[in-house]
């Protein structure tokens, strides 16, 4: 378990993370301002359109040109900016803690990261850990509470009961206002897919980040073995041979297309991330060019 | 198939059952953390076990296994089956090259379907057989002597070709059975038509003996005798023509003076007939030629040759008790036509020579008379009584007679003490009285005292050069520079010089002949045609037919006939042989291939 405050970043990180802002392509109502433009006018100085005048409106925003040449009086509207709620949604099933670095690590880096991109564009971050039961989260606003972001990120460590499809399916079934539901997880559950549905169904936009690390990808394994499951009791029995190598892969790719798949029905993005990766690469080459960041 | 050890098959059930009770055992799996297991296919291979124990399951590693030791278990019961090819562990293949070996209703010749039989038979060897060959001509010998190489046995066959010569099959056959008669597993294969005579003082020993016939028909028209006589309008020719087929044949007989055409006809044979015609010879011509065109099975047999020149045969009488040296010495002579008999026959006016053997010499209307040994009264000495042991002393190495013929290392046991009448001149002395006297009044006359058998003359080189001597010296005159022969017969011409002689065959090939205790001995007579001898500054043409009655008459014969009974003919020999090494080959591939399949699943 890291200590508080070790997701900190260098400075470097630091000025490259500054310069996002996550990009969700759904526009949800805020619940305060901030720094996003919403579909309800308000004031800003972003133009949004004309209407007539009516009845109470402030005189302010008469358009005084319109009103001289065509004798109508003509209100300009401008939109509103709000902020969104951004869901930082860590899977802390057991299946995490495998791999060197751990998947759980980079998983915590990954929110990190996009907790402080959230932060800095004073959206609502909310830091839900998948687990049972359920906690509820406590929303952060502004850089100034990155600190608390990370050292909740800290205190998390995995945990053998939490399978990730029941965990994802109770969050979407809360009350939490529609946002941008980010996953991060190894997505090692057969019924994730339906979860992602569910969480796209309640007018979440899904983010699924999936981690694994190289052993999953090219398992290095022979020999008579009787697999045990980190977060189930049961227990498969295996000849390691080329010939399941060769199936296990199919099955892997099979099962990481469907979470793809899963994403984009419901509007949703994906990207993979192999533990090897570097931060760097997965900030600009994965968040930044696949648009979840600009 | 049967199997020599049969009781090895229980083998099976210990085997089989201790393969069975491995794949019982459980599989002890080492534990191994995974993130989820849902992800990793159900497959797995039972190849080892470290725990009891689990229902047996489906595998093909143990299909396998159950088949390999299956098949071992089999090959250790020792499985024969009959297998053709090789008769046995020792074969000695006897193959015919005689006239009839030539017909072509085989597959080519009867020949060419012999040695591709030995050829295939050869090819079925097994390590440790081995394998010889006799060929069966007018002088039969062992072409390859008992060898476990098959590449010389083809070399062998290759060295051999047919002839259109009789062969001594019973000989050939005698050379087999001192190759192989005294092993128990030995075989001799006798590849031939069966054209041949009974065979006579032939003893197989412990070795089997194979009969496997080649041909099929006997679709043959040959010449069978051919002769010059003098008649009131001058020579004539005659020729027999015989057909031994099972139809009516239509040939044109043509012949031929000098190798010009003088005559032609077409003639009608009828199946199993022969038919003689005549022609008048045209003057001065000396070589004949009859030819008859016809589509039969065996051409070498469809041209013969005879000489007009009187000097060319000489027909000899041989009155004798038995003396195999004289036979073989007279018959050496390419001009004789001998006959032999136990007492001078009524009728002996046929005959140019007559020679006594042991018998008192009798009155005869003969030209020429040689005695040996038993004087009569019209013998050229008067016999006085017997002597022992002479010893040669003074021989006439002047006359003709004595050319080349040396008797002073002679050994004579007996002889008769004589007296030469008057006229009579001796050739030979011995300190008991003349040995050899010779006379010309009259009739050419010589008298030799001793008998052959009772003194060690015949195994003299000078023996028969003497012979072929007194029958110069009884003829009148010497031999013919043109010769003609039968196929197969061994001519001998006396040597005067060291000097290699050479022969050229019908074929246009020529062969260099050494001479050899003073003679050239010509044994390659087997081809029927041309042959043109150079030696000691002659030259000799001779004409060899086949005019063989056995020879021409081709039609295969069914079964061998031994003095001991009959033997069988057989399409081929087949014996009980070993089948373990095919099992222990498919036990090997069935291992390679369960290696293969344990390789792929581990």
């Amino acid at each position: 378990m890291k200590s508080a405050g070790e997701y900190i970043f260098a400075h470097s990180e630091i000025r490259l993370l500054e310069r996002l802002r996550l990009n969700p392509r759904k526009i949800a109502d805020g619940r305060i301002r901030g720094d996003r433009l919403t579909r309800k006018k308000g004031v800003s100085i972003e133009f949004a359109d004309f209407r007539d005048y009516v009845d109470g409106d402030d005189v302010r925003h008469l358009d005084w040109n319109v009103l001289a040449r065509m004798q109508t009086p003509v209100i300009r509207t401008y939109q509103d900016e709000e902020d969104i709620a951004v869901y930082v949604l860590l899977d802390c099933s057991a299946s995490m803690d495998f791999g060197n670095p751990s998947k759980f690590e980079v998983a915590k880096r990954i929110a990190a990261a996009i907790g402080y991109i959230a932060l800095c564009g004073s959206d609502a971050l909310y830091g839900v850990p998948l687990r049972k039961p359920l906690e509820t989260a406590r929303v952060l606003r502004n850089r100034i509470n990155f600190l608390k972001f990370d050292t909740w990120l800290s205190s998390q460590i995995p945990e053998a009961d939490a399978p990730l499809s029941s965990t994802l399916t109770a969050f979407a079934a809360g009350k939490s206002r529609p946002g941008f539901a980010i996953v991060i997880s190894d997505g090692l559950d057969p019924e994730v897919a339906s979860s992602i549905a569910r969480l796209g169904g309640r007018g979440h936009e899904v983010g699924f980040i999936q981690v694994l690390a190289p052993e999953e990808l090219d398992p290095d394994i022979e020999g008579d073995l009787r697999l045990i499951d980190s977060e189930s009791p049961v227990l498969v029995e295996i000849t390691a041979n080329s010939q399941a190598l060769k199936e296990y892969g199919k099955n892997l790719r099979k099962h990481c297309s469907s979470l793809a798949s899963a994403c984009k029905r419901v509007g949703g993005r994906y990207f993979q991330v192999e533990t090897r990766e570097s931060f760097d690469s997965i900030i600009k080459d994965k968040l930044r060019r696949g648009g979840w960041a600009s | 198939m049967n199997f020599a050890n049969l009781a090895a098959l229980w083998y099976l059930l210990p085997l089989a059952g201790t393969i069975i009770l491995l794949y019982l055992l459980k599989m002890r799996r080492k534990d191994f953390n995974v993130p989820a297991t849902f992800l990793w296919p159900k497959l797995t291979t039972e190849v080892r076990a470290n725990s009891l124990l689990q229902k047996l399951k489906f595998s093909w590693l143990m299909v396998l296994q159950l088949i390999a030791i299956s098949l071992i278990v089999a090959a250790l019961a020792r499985p024969q089956t009959q297998q053709e090819g090789l008769a046995g562990s020792v074969t000695v293949f006897v193959l015919d090259t005689s006239a009839s070996m030539s017909a072509d209703d085989a597959d080519g010749t009867r020949f060419d379907d012999a040695v591709a039989r030995v050829r295939k038979a050869v090819s079925t060897a097994k390590p440790g057989d081995r394998f010889s060959l006799v060929e069966a001509s007018t002088i039969p010998r062992v072409a390859l002597p008992l060898s476990r190489d098959p590449a010389r046995m083809r070399d062998a066959l290759n060295s051999l070709s047919p002839t259109d010569a009789e062969c001594d099959m019973a000989e050939a056959l005698r050379l087999a059975a001192a190759l192989v008669g005294t092993q128990e597993s030995g075989h001799i294969v006798l590849l031939s038509d069966g054209a041949f005579g009974e065979i006579e003082n032939f003893s197989r020993g412990k070795a089997a003996l194979h009969f496997q016939q080649v041909g099929s028909s006997s679709d043959n028209v040959a010449i069978t005798a051919m002769g010059v006589a003098d008649s009131t309008a001058g020579k004539q020719l005659y020729c027999g023509v015989r057909n031994y087929s099972a139809n009516n044949k239509a040939a044109t007989l043509s012949f031929y003076a000098e190798g010009k055409l003088f005559n032609s006809k077409k003639i009608e044979v009828v199946a199993g007939k022969a038919v003689g015609e005549t022609s008048n010879v045209p003057p001065g011509a000396n070589i004949l030629e009859a030819r008859i065109e016809v589509d039969d099975a065996l051409p070498a047999d469809n041209f013969a040759f005879v000489v007009a020149d009187p000097r060319s045969t000489l027909r000899v009488l041989l009155i004798t008790k038995g003396n195999i040296f004289l036979e073989r010495a007279l018959a050496l002579d390419p001009r004789v036509t001998l006959d032999i008999a136990a007492a001078l026959p009524e009728n002996d006016s046929v005959y140019d020579i007559v020679v006594f053997d042991g018998v008192a010499e009798a009155k005869t209307n003969a030209r020429g008379v040689l005695t040996f040994g038993a004087a009569g009264p019209p013998s050229i000495v008067r016999a006085v009584g017997s002597a022992s042991k002479p010893r040669v002393s003074v021989s006439d190495d002047d006359s003709a007679l004595m050319k080349y013929v040396d008797l002073s290392s002679t050994f004579i046991d007996k002889a008769e003490r004589v007296e030469p009448k008057q006229g009579a001149k001796v050739l030979v002395d011995s300190n008991q009285g003349p040995v050899i006297v010779a006379s010309d009044i009259g009739k050419k006359q010589i008298y030799v005292g001793f008998s052959v058998l009772d003194s060690d003359f015949a195994l003299q080189i000078g023996f028969p050069i003497f012979v072929s001597n007194a029958l110069d010296y009884m003829a009148g005159q010497a031999a013919s520079d043109v010769v003609a022969i039968k196929t197969g017969k061994t001519l001998s011409f006396p040597a005067t010089a060291e000097d290699n002689a050479s022969l050229k065959s019908p074929d246009g090939s020529q062969m260099q002949i050494e001479p050899a205790g003073g003679s050239y001995a010509l044994r390659s007579l087997k081809k029927s045609g041309k042959y043109v001898f150079e030696y000691s500054g002659k030259i000799t043409t001779i004409y060899a037919s086949v005019l063989n009655d056995k020879e021409s008459e081709i039609g295969p014969a069914k079964n061998l006939q031994l003095e001991g009974g009959e033997v069988q003919a057989a399409k081929a020999p087949a014996r009980i042989a070993d089948f373990w090494r095919p099992l222990a080959l498919l036990c090997l591939a069935v291992l390679a291939g369960e290696w293969w399949l344990f390789a792929r699943k581990s």
